[in-house]
């Protein structure tokens, strides 16, 4: 199911979330009332001190430990509401920047899911090709030959099947490949022998001889495939991930530039 | 708690969303990668990897300048092209398999947000040193390097200030990163193409002496975003095992850690006893060796393999011991003879036959990797595309070969001292998380210094040079095992196939060296060296025992070197000589490559700079690669007839 085009707004998703906050806070009041002098600690607190000490330490704390940390909570939330009562929650910078760093967060969770159209994605498909083309793959038979002349002389006489013998188990490559990923190639037979790979024709021809680093390669390559741009709806996904990363900044930017749009903000200079 | 509630309730939404459009694909890239990919039915080839990189998330790197993030970090290994901090744009001719980010656990991500802070912020924290820090790092790149100096003594020296250093400060801001960490880490793994593995670095630094570890994880984040990295500074080795083993339980999946830097250690990597100089206990070592199968041998901030001190027969000993091996990580204390032996990689692996000798336990069995270290979110070892220990020393540095380099002090080492950093290469059936994670498990991988040379070892009982007609890989698994692997006595001298191939875009071969270490008659652990099969043998016939130099092509003016000498692949069975029946021993391989030029010349021609006379005489070397050992193990039967 898609959603009508509106309701995929980001400035609709913060009118909905603003009208959500709105609601809950004039529901229950503001989280801590600084008159209150009763302090309880549930289960769920217990819990929550309990476990964030496990994540942290890979082990549940003793019961010695467990006392120490709720204890130390208590501490910081009596300290916290003698420090409301004292308003120091204004005009601290700590505090105004930790609440800041908190909204940019849930902003930034927002930002995540606006959806993309189609359009966006296609253009960042065609803006990034390198990112999606598949990779070229290769099905070729290769002889291996320390020195030239004797790959040059193999290839005259078209006696090669005598040689998958005798030179080719010299060196420890495959003799048969079938689909072999361009990246592949590389790690395996190196860049000069990719680079060769390339200029050959497929054909039931055996070809060559052609270098790599190891030595000379009399090549039968069988067929080549792949390296073309798919289309968006084979690698959608991927295409979306890499949209998302590569624009969640700018997309963070523009969830913050909808709030700041709401102020008219006056510098006197 | 309403507030935490609207939160999560908040985020609890977005997530809803993302998993809504998320389906197959997301499932493939978020988990562990089994069952995704068509795997060989051996381990076919090697996978290429860093498992040690940092990214602006570190405390140090940040500070040392670094402003690229896991994303850049993630494009870059994958091969894309990345503009680094400094400029310049930096790609690796081929892109590497697999990456470990492993940013540092304490105070994760806290020098980006030290420094985001505004002014009053830092003031309000009352924090003398910290606000200093604070202005240092806004003046100027070198200040902020100073800055960062500073910051890493003070936690060797146990005086970092508690925002910093106390975990429980931290940890909130430790789980935003780690979970947005691991979010990116899925969106890059692609089983079969790329595997993006979960890591980070446990920085436990008693005195400034180095015991730091590398974590790395086997699962996506469907299990890691169950924990959050486990802090260093505040803890024990011990303490970082039980949170592994606590993981492993809690969530079903698997982490490792891998030890580093030994050689910044002074002795305390690798103790005959316990850490408060107790014996050892049989409980501990077993722990030890289930935790740390694999230990990074060699890095940036240089090799541990040994030292000439320990292995004074060994013409090849002390490669990228230079400068490192004056005193610990800040060289806040100097090192001395009677601590190599525990700073070293193969002194501790005859110290683990030692020790099983005595409490039944290796816990020192382990196999080994390279890998960078660097602190640039660039992964490379490539002495031609070297792209610095940090970002005060990129190549927009054209001088960092010559500067003083040294943390802390700035005295005894200089740039030239820095290695371009190894990788880490892994015998797996395909390239998922679980499968690369395994290869580590059973120690299936093995250390090069940069060069991708292919080096396969197995071990058994009657390989002989027919077998090379056939099919010996198939052998070699099938009769017997490969590197990483245990042999049991059988009564006759081991016998090891043996195979290395250039690196295909690399320098030719020099030789293939077996190191021998066992535990003889007496009790007193020893080593051997022996010379394999090396190029051009009818020529290069032993002199007084040993085998002449291969040479050197290297121009020095030029920065270039032939292929002229050197072969492009050697291979040998090779049985032991001196095998006596009952020792235990353990046999690794070390490749060497003829010499080529280190980054330092490379440097030199392109900058055209002078080097100074010790760093020129250390601008040629000879690159190498380090097997995983195999061990000889005394036959059970015969071990309980003993007892």
């Amino acid at each position: 199911m898609r959603l009508p085009q509106w309701a995929r707004q980001p400035l609709v998703h913060f009118l909905i979330g603003g009208a959500i906050l709105f609601g809950w806070f004039a529901w229950t009041g503001t989280p801590v009332d600084p008159a209150s002098r009763t302090i309880a600690i549930d289960r769920d607190v217990v819990g929550n001190i309990s476990s964030g000490y496990q994540q942290q330490m890979g082990r549940a704390p003793s019961d010695t430990e467990l006392d120490a940390l709720i204890e130390r909570y208590v501490r910081e939330e009596v300290l916290y509401r003698e420090a409301l009562r004292l308003g120091l929650d204004q005009d601290d910078a700590v505090v105004r920047r930790r609440m800041a760093q908190k909204m940019d967060l849930i902003a930034g969770s927002q930002a995540e899911v606006a959806a993309p159209s189609d359009e966006d994605l296609e253009s960042w498909l065609a803006d990034h090709p390198a990112r999606f083309a598949q990779d070229i793959r290769y099905s070729f038979d290769q002889i291996f030959f320390v020195e030239r002349s004797t790959a040059d002389l193999a290839l005259k006489s078209g006696d090669l099947a005598s040689k998958l013998e005798t030179e080719a188990k010299k060196i420890d490559l495959p003799q048969g490949v079938s689909d072999m990923p361009r990246q592949e190639i590389l790690s395996r037979f190196g860049q000069q022998f990719a680079r060769e790979l390339d200029q050959l024709e497929a054909g039931d021809e055996w070809q060559g001889p052609i270098p790599s680093g190891l030595g000379w390669h009399v090549v039968r390559l069988r067929e080549v495939s792949g390296g073309k741009l798919p289309e968006l709806a084979e690698v959608r996904q991927k295409v979306e991930d890499d949209w998302r990363l590569g624009t969640a900044e700018l997309r963070k930017q523009e969830a913050y530039q909808l709030l700041r749009d709401a102020y008219s903000v006056e510098i006197e200079r | 708690m309403a507030k935490s509630f609207v939160k999560s309730a908040w985020i609890g939404v977005a997530a809803l969303a993302l998993s809504a459009c998320g389906g197959e694909d997301a499932d493939r890239r978020s988990g562990d990668g089994e069952r995704t990919i068509e795997l060989a039915e051996f381990p076919d080839r090697p996978y290429w990897g860093d498992t040690h990189l940092h990214t602006d998330n570190s405390v140090d790197a940040f500070g040392f300048g670094v402003r690229l993030g896991p994303e850049a970090a993630l494009r870059f290994a994958r091969g894309e092209e990345v503009t680094a901090t400094t400029g310049g744009s930096a790609q690796l001719a081929r892109p590497l398999d697999f990456l470990v980010i492993s940013d540092h656990s304490d105070a994760l991500g806290a020098t980006r947000a030290l420094f985001d802070a505004p002014r009053l912020a830092i003031v309000a924290m009352g924090d003398e040193t910290v606000l200093r820090w604070y202005d240092m790092m806004h003046e100027s790149p070198e200040q902020s390097q100073l800055a960062i100096a500073e910051l890493i003594t003070a936690a060797g020296n146990g005086t970092a200030p508690e925002s910093l250093s106390d975990p429980e400060q931290q940890v909130e801001r430790t789980r935003d990163v780690w979970n947005t960490h691991l979010e990116t880490l899925d969106r890059f793994n692609e089983p079969g193409v790329f595997t993006a593995i979960a890591g980070f670095e446990y920085s436990l630094m008693p005195g400034g002496n180095n015991l730091h570890r590398v974590v790395m994880f086997r699962d996506g984040s469907d299990r890691t975003s169950q924990t959050v990295p486990y802090p260093g500074l505040t803890t024990t080795a011990e303490g970082l095992w039980d949170y592994m083993s606590a993981y492993a339980e809690a969530t079903g999946g698997q982490a490792l850690a891998i030890p580093h830097n030994s050689n910044l250690s002074n002795g305390l990597m690798f103790e005959l006893t316990m850490p408060d100089g107790s014996p050892m206990t049989a409980e501990y070592a077993r722990k030890r060796a289930a935790a740390e199968p694999v230990v990074e041998v060699t890095q940036i901030k240089g090799d541990s393999e040994t030292h000439s001190f320990l292995s004074p027969n060994d013409e090849y000993a002390g490669f990228g011991d230079t400068g490192w091996e004056l005193g610990n990580l800040p060289l806040t204390q100097a090192a001395t003879d009677d601590m190599r032996a525990g700073s070293y990689v193969r002194d501790a692996l005859k110290r683990g036959l030692t020790l099983e000798e005595q409490i039944g336990v290796n816990p020192y069995a382990f196999g080994m990797i390279g890998s960078t270290d660097s602190h640039t979110s660039l992964a490379t070892g490539d002495e031609d595309n070297f792209w610095g220990k940090h970002s005060g020393n990129e190549p927009a540095n054209q001088q960092r070969a010559l500067l003083p380099q040294n943390l802390g002090t700035r005295l005894g080492r200089f740039g030239w001292n820095y290695l371009a950093g190894g990788y880490a290469a892994a015998w797996a059936r395909g390239n998922t998380r679980a499968e690369i994670f395994d290869a580590f498990k059973r120690r299936e991988v093995y250390a090069t210094t940069g060069p991708r040379m292919v080096v396969r070892m197995f071990g058994g009982f009657g390989f002989a040079d027919s077998d090379w007609d056939n099919d010996w890989v198939r052998k070699g698994y099938e009769s017997g095992v490969p590197m990483g692997g245990e042999l049991a006595d059988s009564g006759t001298a081991p016998s090891f196939m043996i195979s290395a191939q250039k690196d295909p875009d690399g320098a030719n071969l020099d030789r293939v060296q077996i190191v021998k270490g066992w535990v003889d008659t007496e009790g007193n652990a020893r080593e051997r060296i022996y010379d394999v099969v090396w190029s051009d043998m009818e020529k290069r016939t032993k002199l007084g025992g040993k085998v002449p130099a291969v040479g050197d092509t290297v121009d020095r003016e030029k920065a270039t070197y032939t292929n002229d000498i050197g072969a492009a692949q050697l291979r040998a069975v090779w049985s032991d000589p001196d095998y006596v029946e009952g020792q235990r021993a353990f046999y690794y391989v070390r490749v060497l490559e003829i010499p080529t030029p280190r980054w330092t010349l490379f440097d030199a021609v392109r900058f055209g700079i002078e080097l100074s006379d010790d760093a020129k005489a250390d601008a040629v070397a000879q690159e190498r690669a380090y097997s995983s050992p195999i061990w000889l193990k005394p036959a059970v039967a015969k071990a309980l007839e003993a007892q």
